[in-house]
């Protein structure tokens, strides 16, 4: 079951391994990085240098002017693992991610299967699930921060509350996982949607002659046949949600939050450099973050190799 | 398999091509705020942050100093308030390519590495335009002073207002003979004003705005009635902190008992409300164009006296000469005197709520009619403002790490002595950490004159 | 063939599950519409209503003052181009740079290739929300702070996009570009007369999808610009028209201006757009 939910999902990879196959003899850089070569001028230039960059500068005391640095050694990185304030971003960070990929996953799932199953005007549920995600980020933020706001805001109003969504800290993270969920399901909501539709007809002709019922078709045929895709809209969530800024500035003005309760890492981060002038230690949090980003990422690659090592 | 090899001509073509497309097709992608204007006798780029009615009102005065003066040529370019302002004015001076005039918080001045990042004014050259110490108000004056040398010249202060509405203290009884709010003298006279301003109010409405959990206003409050107290922040060295936690503890339980008492419903739209009829809101005078424009009876005092001594927090905007290794010259001595009269020709400015820095404009007849201007312009003179250290400032260091405490506190969910405590912890790290500009420490910060 | 399929159920009656379900499906679009309706609504108050409290839906007063004034304040319409002139830029060199770079990673040998092609994959992990300060200040020694460059560049290398054109460009069956090399056919010509229009379905789902994301990009626009001449839509609307103060109802006029030309061209183009997301979504397998 598994093995074909792959290859239907993902018919380049099944490709990939007889396309290798032809061997070919290796030969020098111009016979195709020529090819290669515009890209990595601009790779070079806005991703590796960078990263190097950084590295060298987490090493030092630079400020903003770019010049007069001196190395001062791990002191930036012993400094930041005894920051108080940067576990609290962090920990902002990992809290607003909690919440918000479960929530994605099971909404667009959910929203998927409402779109695949009505008969008519499929359109039109299409336009206003995913309508959100064609927002600018601070557009969207924009609007629910109006919703938001107390005495002024229709989302109180309508509901008959009186929350204090932005301005006290047990509310702000959830104000903004909301409009995340509001914005950016659209786009899980179409992965879910292209896998359902990718499913085999004939799956479902021949459970049903089985006498499957409508609850086991779905528990044995459409849940499995989207594991992969689960766990693509839950590894791009999570790389997505860790880098929460946009939503959280613009619905804070540009603060902190509420007893800086929303003040996510890469905020933290650019205040460092930006407000504080301390490139050095700033370029140091952007590295730890680089790590933590790629234990993730790999995280999940490991799994993925485990899990088709397992199928086979 | 006769795969052929590269052509490497066609390809040199192709490169070639785009480059050639790329140069003009795109050169002008490359331009930006910099962008060399041409064919000026004396050009001088003016580097500033005001937009909105600031902005319009600046522009004004820029245009009249244009048709006196056709032989200088003035580039503006406004950039977006705030720290992002900043940075980018450090980086161009620090590179070189700074502008000839830019505008400042002078709060902000000693963490800009006077002497490094700004040049100091030619005080005779001022004199020369019409700008002399003795028209401005000395403390004022020597804010910008460092080392001596004069490094910010002002242009306004700019203060936290007690801003009313008459329609609604009229209800209450709480206008004077002259219109205007009676004074208070004590936080006991102040509660008895909201209590019985509250009692005519519009339902549903909170009493006053008090911005309680905005750190930049929280902050600016605090440091207004902690020096109503007296309190200090450190001696004079910049080597010991003076910070009094049982003041400071005063202060917080008093901007606390405003929500306990119920005068505030925290994180309501503070304009709003006070538009919509709430009695009162303190904001920055830049609230001026606002209130007036939505064509509300009300007026604005400085902050009340509520422990015994005025003052009221003042922030000030200042123009600096950022660092430029050949400054001199024709375009230096254009800076000077545009300077000079948009400082002597502020009336303009006084619309938009700010305090003309320039004292001779405060005795003219057209800016004594202004209202509710003319209310509060003695803020001029008992201005409360953070200490002179390389972290303070507008949106500094200093206001970025102390706000948010503030803040717990009037929100409650930290109680005001142990926040004052907090308080006085993160000035000894602020006072021992170095200057990421110079590396520096306040102290070693130079004897701040 | 599942669409062919679905077009001739078309007729179907409507089965109480049917009813049911679109009933469902109606209510949770109203919901997923309504911030959107609200801004609209308020767009069209004067600002003194949408600051009313309580507040209410539909204006009282129907008015397009905040529209009007969203013109004639000027720095909308330049932000409009700005954002127009770098979507373009961007998606213009990442579609070319990465057809190039994608072919080449699928159809070239060359030493080294495989440990390129990890160093690639390994900037999947890199963003300006990642390495922000670093790449600032990269940018900022080229002397691209506050210029068209600085913002497009840097938004030119997404391994992503190479990864997806990659995998598609080594589905293409070989014998096709064979036959032409027995023509006598260069490299050059092949990729161009035969890859790319092979690839034109690809192609358009990265360029589409490239668009949408350099349209909505927040976050490198911000770090990298200050002259508000040179801001693109979100980044202006989001700091420029946040510090006038209470204009509630320009900034959702603002803000639907940012977001509608999107919105609309969906409308139009929506199976490419839905097939563009799907396909760069599904291709991160």
């Amino acid at each position: 079951m598994t093995t074909s939910a792959q290859s239907v999902a993902v018919p380049a990879r099944a490709r990939t391994a007889t396309a290798t196959a032809t061997v070919r003899r290796k030969q020098g850089f111009q016979h195709g990085g020529w090819f290669i070569a515009p890209f990595l001028v601009l790779f070079a230039l806005f991703v590796v240098w960078p990263l190097l960059r950084g590295v060298w500068l987490s090493f030092t005391d630079a400020n903003i002017s770019g010049e007069g640095a001196s190395f001062v050694g791990l002191d930036n990185y012993r400094e930041a693992l005894n920051d108080q304030a940067m576990w609290d971003a962090l920990g902002h960070s990992a809290y607003f991610t909690l919440l918000v990929v479960p929530c994605i996953t099971l909404l667009a799932f959910l929203l998927a299967m409402l779109a695949h199953h009505i008969e008519r005007g499929k359109w039109l549920w299409r336009l206003c699930f995913f309508a959100p995600f064609l927002l600018p980020s601070t557009v969207a933020a924009n609007m629910w921060q109006w919703l938001f706001t107390q005495g002024i805001g229709l989302f109180n109003e309508t509901f008959g509350l009186d929350t204090p969504w932005l301005t006290d800290k047990s509310y702000a993270m959830l104000a903004i996982v909301i409009t995340t969920l509001w914005w950016t399901v659209g786009f899980s909501f179409l992965l879910y949607l292209a896998a359902l539709q990718g499913i085999p007809d004939h799956l479902y002709e021949a459970a049903k002659l089985d006498g499957a019922n409508a609850w086991h078709r779905m528990v044995h045929i459409t849940l499995p046949m989207l594991r992969n895709i689960t766990g693509l809209v839950i590894a791009l969530q999570i790389l997505a949600s860790l880098q929460l800024f946009d939503q959280a500035v613009v619905m804070m003005d540009f603060g902190p939050g509420p007893e800086l309760s929303t003040r996510s890492f890469v905020q933290y981060t650019l205040e460092q450099g930006f407000t504080s002038y301390r490139v050095g230690y700033a370029s140091a949090m952007s590295i730890i973050f680089f790590v933590i980003i790629a234990a993730v990422a790999l995280g999940r690659m490991a799994l993925l190799r485990t899990r088709e090592e397992g199928t086979r | 398999m006769g795969r052929p090899d590269l052509n490497r001509r066609q390809l040199l073509t192709a490169a070639g091509g785009l480059a050639v497309a790329g140069s003009f097709g795109f050169a002008a992608l490359g331009t930006g705020a910099d962008a060399l204007a041409s064919g000026a006798d004396t050009r001088v780029r003016y580097w500033n942050l005001f937009s909105g009615g600031d902005g319009a009102n600046m522009i004004t005065m820029l245009d009249a100093f244009r048709k006196e003066h056709p032989d200088i040529a003035v580039k503006d370019s406004t950039l977006q308030w705030g720290n992002p302002f900043y940075t980018k004015l450090a980086m161009a001076a620090a590179g070189n390519r700074a502008p000839e005039l830019g505008v400042m918080h002078m709060g902000r001045v000693t963490g800009f590495s006077p002497g490094r990042l700004l040049d100091p004014w030619d005080v005779d050259l001022l004199a020369k335009y019409g700008v002399r110490e003795q028209d401005f108000n000395p403390a004022l004056w020597k804010r910008g002073v460092i080392d001596g040398k004069l490094y910010a010249l002002p242009l306004d202060i700019h203060v936290q207002l007690c801003f009313y509405r008459k329609d609604v203290l009229k209800k209450a009884g709480l206008l004077g003979d002259d219109g205007r709010m009676i004074p208070v003298g004590s936080t006991a006279e102040w509660f008895d004003v909201l209590k019985k301003a509250k009692a005519v109010q519009k339902k549903g409405l909170q009493t006053i705005g008090l911005w309680t959990n905005d750190q930049n206003f929280q902050w600016w409050f605090f440091v207004a009635f902690y020096t109503q107290l007296g309190g200090e922040w450190f001696n004079a060295e910049n080597t010991e902190v003076l910070f009094a936690p049982d003041k400071a503890t005063q202060v917080l339980e008093f901007l606390r008992q405003h929500v306990t008492d119920g005068y505030v419903i925290p994180g309501a739209p503070t304009g709003e409300q006070f538009i919509n009829g709430a009695p009162f809101t303190w904001e920055g005078n830049w609230s001026v164009p606002v209130f007036s424009g939505a064509k509300l009876d009300y007026g604005a005092t400085p902050l009340p006296p509520v422990f015994g001594k005025q003052a009221t927090h003042a922030e000030s905007h200042a123009f600096v000469l950022p660092h430029q290794a050949g400054r001199g010259g024709a375009t230096n001595d254009g800076a000077h005197q545009l300077a000079a009269y948009v400082v002597q020709h502020a009336q303009q400015w006084a619309a938009g709520g700010h305090i003309p820095a320039y004292t001779p404009t405060l005795s003219t007849a057209a800016y004594k009619k202004l209202t509710p201007q003319n209310e509060y312009v003695s803020a001029m003179d008992h201005q409360a403002t953070e200490p002179k250290v390389w972290f303070a400032g507008s949106t500094g260091v200093l206001a970025q790490d102390l706000g948010p405490v503030v803040v717990s506190s009037t929100m409650g969910s930290a109680k005001p002595d142990k926040v004052a405590q907090t308080m006085k912890s993160h000035l000894t790290k602020l006072l021992a950490s170095k200057n990421p500009m110079d590396g520096r420490t306040a102290a070693q910060g130079g004897a701040v004159a | 063939m599942s669409a062919t399929q679905v077009r001739l159920k078309t007729r179907k009656p409507w089965t109480p599950s049917q009813i049911v379900l679109t009933l469902i499906g109606a209510a949770v679009s109203i919901v997923f519409v309504a911030p959107i309706a609200a801004a609209l609504f308020t767009s069209l108050k004067s600002e003194a209503e949408a600051a009313e409290i309580p507040p209410h839906w539909v204006p009282k007063v129907w008015t397009t003052q905040a529209w009007k004034a969203l013109w004639e304040t000027g720095n909308v319409s330049n932000w409009f181009v700005n954002s127009l002139v770098v979507s373009v830029c961007v998606t213009t060199i990442v579609l070319v740079v990465s057809a190039l770079a994608g072919y080449g990673f699928a159809r070239t040998e060359f030493r080294g290739k495989s440990l390129l092609m990890g160093v690639v994959m390994s900037g999947l992990m890199i963003s300006p929300a990642v390495l922000g300060v670093p790449l600032f200040t990269t940018v900022q020694q080229m002397g691209m702070v506050d210029t068209y460059w600085g913002m497009i560049l840097p938004q030119c290398a997404p391994a992503a996009m190479v990864y997806i054109l990659y995998k598609f460009f080594q589905g293409i069956p070989r014998e096709l570009e064979e036959a032409a090399f027995i023509d006598g056919a260069g490299r050059w010509r092949v990729f161009f007369t035969i890859v790319v229009p092979l690839a034109r379905p690809s192609l358009a789902a990265v360029g589409i999808f490239t668009f949408i994301a350099s349209w909505n990009n927040f976050l490198w626009p911000y770090m990298v610009t200050n002259n508000p001449d040179l801001m693109t839509m979100p980044n202006g609307i989001a700091t420029v028209m946040n510090s006038y103060g209470i204009q509630w109802a320009q900034l959702m006029a603002g803000g639907l201006m940012a977001g509608l030309p999107l919105i609309v061209v969906f409308v139009f183009f929506q199976r490419q757009i839905v097939a563009g997301v799907a396909h760069t979504g599904l291709a991160g397998q």
